[in-house]
């Protein structure tokens, strides 16, 4: 019986048609996407093949339209804010749980994850309901710092979940060491812990721009003249029309994406290298 | 600042000099989690307490009290909008050849759910003997009669929830369409991610990314994909316009706009990242196992039953549980391809708050009701979601 692992896994055949079953999922992923990069250029405003012919003009009509502009700026704006303020909370928050003793540490981290089991629906109402315009319970205008608020406390615990192992994985004796040499906590964090998170903090800022970027649900409850770039393009997506100004921006965003995933990865595998983890 | 190994060194002299340390430190504690935790009793817990409020007439729309009895919202504590959407009960029919059907209360139906989660989690500890048998039947019965063949226009079901009460029946619609798109997730994920696993040697991580990678894009943005390609005037229809096969004034219109477009757009956006947790269940699999089941004679489905699924059982369940618990809240997905057919519980919360309806009392109800619905599963799958979880973490 020499029968080598993968035949014990699947057969031949099996393997023939998982590969082509793979093939038609990769399929599957990417082809609508692909589908929408092509008919960003498309020149007819009919959606069908063949195309006949292929233009930039929608690219630069989306490039020229104030509204377009103004709601991407507005959700930029927001998303720098809720990495930057969602990563500090939460780098502050995960070095108490990992070197502190906290008391009701285990009720202090489940409230820390429970934004991510309630529905946003839920949240965004609520969220709305506090900021009421008549009579509000918390005094924050509807607008684009509400949609901020919003969005740090859903994308606080993924700051948590990305910083909380990173941190409570350094080695305690560093910064013992650190203290027994005459440092002070804040220079101890400085020299020690910071660089030692740099991969994890960045990891946590990029999560929080990208969940904060695409977040549409909570934002569209709680903007108010200014909408939000996805609060933009749900109502243009809902009321039709317009759809060709839409694709190139679309378009744009995709790669963006797909551009900063890529650097995450990268980044993290960087990461890992340093601290001597054998790269997989 | 110092860390507690320093505080009980012998450096620090004396005993008030340790106190005022200890206590320092326990400043030092409360001051690093007050920030986070503030946020969150602010923006978080407050506003939810505040829907619970609303749900109980404890506050109203309205500015004032005399603007809220003319606008007909409730002034003083009550539980009547609770009672109006629950009392109504439950329709159940069993579909088939003689349709059977029965009425039960709201609450028989909420004992019998209850019962039947905590069957399918805890079902192995309740009887040695039993056990499996309870743990199987629960989630057969918890999973069967909302398995859904969606075949064009036509929903092919073995049973159906339904409600007099059009919120209620709105809810276990949205159960349905969720729990259709997670079984048929997992479906397709679980092949790919035992290919992943055992079917590639070199860069597997690499592939897996390539797998994951459109899940990190932007959601809103996939739907615009699908309109794309659903749409009255998009590609399918304009490609069997042009053909001939369909008349442009009769495209195929359950293409978009029906609960099969929300469940293939909900499968579509949940089936790349459920890929991960099964992907790592697959991978913990001690190989040996399965080539000492195949010495001892089990062909390679045997193995792959009796070996291979129950070790990957708890990523499995996970990866349900992660497509199911957020698609049924799901608001976004059906408004924009759902249609009057796929309308979801939502968009009724929605509409009730900044929609048409308007009635914040009766929207509360819903959100609380929801959140209720989605924390006891969270809760009572917490085993699952945390093995899960901590693998995709």
């Amino acid at each position: 019986m020499s029968r080598g692992t993968t035949d014990v896994l699947m057969s031949k055949n099996g393997k023939r048609l998982l590969v082509a079953f793979f093939a038609l999922f990769i399929a599957f992923l990417y082809l609508p996407t692909i589908l929408l990069l092509i008919f960003s250029f498309n020149a007819s405003t009919v959606i069908a093949f063949p195309i006949s012919s292929l233009t930039t003009d929608f690219y630069e009509a989306a490039w020229q339209d104030d509204e377009i502009r103004k709601s991407l700026i507005a959700s930029l704006e927001v998303a720098a804010g809720t990495a930057v303020v969602a990563t500090l909370l939460a780098v502050i928050v995960s070095y108490a749980l990992a070197r502190r003793s906290v008391r009701f540490k285990s009720a202090v981290s489940a409230l820390i994850l429970l934004p991510l089991v309630v529905p946003t629906v839920v949240l965004g109402v609520s969220l709305l309901v506090l900021f009421r315009p008549n009579d509000p319970v918390i005094p924050v205008p509807l607008g684009l710092w509400a949609v901020l608020i919003g969005h740090v406390v859903i994308a606080l615990p993924f700051c948590v979940l990305l910083l909380l192992p990173r941190i409570a994985s350094i080695d305690k004796r560093l910064e013992e060491a650190a203290y027994d040499l005459g440092a002070s906590g804040v220079t101890t964090f400085r020299r020690i812990i910071l660089p030692l998170i740099t991969p994890a903090l960045i990891a946590s800022l990029l999560v929080a721009f990208v969940i904060s970027i695409d977040e549409v649900v909570i934002a569209s409850f709680v903007v108010q003249d200014q909408a939000t770039y996805p609060v933009y393009l749900y109502s243009g997506l809902r009321l039709g029309g317009r759809t060709s100004l839409l694709m190139p921006v679309a378009t744009v965003m995709i790669v963006f994406s797909f551009v900063v995933i890529l650097a995450a990865e990268l980044i993290r595998r960087y990461g890992e290298r340093r601290v001597g983890l054998a790269e997989r | 600042m110092a860390t507690e190994a320093t505080a009980a060194a012998p450096a620090v002299p004396g005993e008030g000099g340790r106190r005022s340390r200890r206590v320092q430190d326990a400043l030092a504690t409360y001051g690093l989690t007050a920030p986070a935790l503030a946020l969150l009793l602010v923006f978080f817990l407050f506003p939810i307490y505040y829907i619970v409020r609303y749900s109980l007439g404890l506050e109203h729309f309205a500015v004032t009290e005399a603007a809220a009895e003319i606008t007909g919202e409730f002034t003083q504590l009550t539980t009547q909008l609770w009672s109006e959407f629950l009392t109504v009960g439950v329709d159940v029919q069993i579909l088939g050849k003689d349709n059977v059907s029965f009425h039960l209360p709201t609450w028989a139906i909420g004992i019998i759910f209850v019962a039947l989660v905590v069957g399918a989690v805890a079902g192995r500890r309740l009887s040695e003997r039993w056990g499996g048998w309870i743990q199987g039947g629960s989630i057969v019965l918890l999973l069967v009669p909302f398995m859904t063949i969606p075949a064009g226009n036509n929903l092919l079901r073995f049973a159906e929830l339904s409600s007099g009460g059009d919120f209620l029946r709105l809810f276990f619609r949205s159960v349905t369409m969720a729990t259709t798109s997670a079984i048929w997730a997992v479906i397709i994920a679980f092949p790919i991610a035992y290919f992943l696993a055992f079917g590639i040697k070199k860069s597997k991580y690499t592939w897996l990314l390539i797998v994951i990678a459109p899940f990190l894009t932007s959601y809103l943005l996939r739907i615009f994909a699908w309109k794309i390609i659903l749409g009255d005037q998009g590609l399918i229809n304009s490609a069997l316009f042009e053909l001939g096969l369909r008349d442009p004034d009769n495209p195929l219109s359950f293409l978009i706009y029906s609960q099969f477009t929300v469940i293939l757009v909900l499968l579509y956006a949940w089936v790349p990242f459920i890929v991960l947790p099964i992907f790592i269940a697959l991978e913990s699999i001690d190989r040996r196992l399965l080539e000492a089941a195949t010495d001892l004679g089990a062909s390679r489905l045997k193995a792959l039953a009796k070996v291979t699924l129950p070790i990957a059982a708890p990523g499995i369940i996970a990866a349900f549980l992660f497509v199911f618990i957020p698609s049924i809240g799901e608001y976004i997905t059906p408004s924009l391809v759902g249609g009057n057919n796929g309308y979801m519980f939502g968009q009724a919360i929605a509409s009730q708050f900044v929609g048409g309806a308007l009635d914040w009392q009766t929207g509360s109800v819903l959100s609380v009701f929801l959140l209720g619905v989605v924390l006891f599963l969270t809760l009572a799958t917490s085993k699952f979601l945390r093995q899960g979880g901590g693998a995709t973490s």
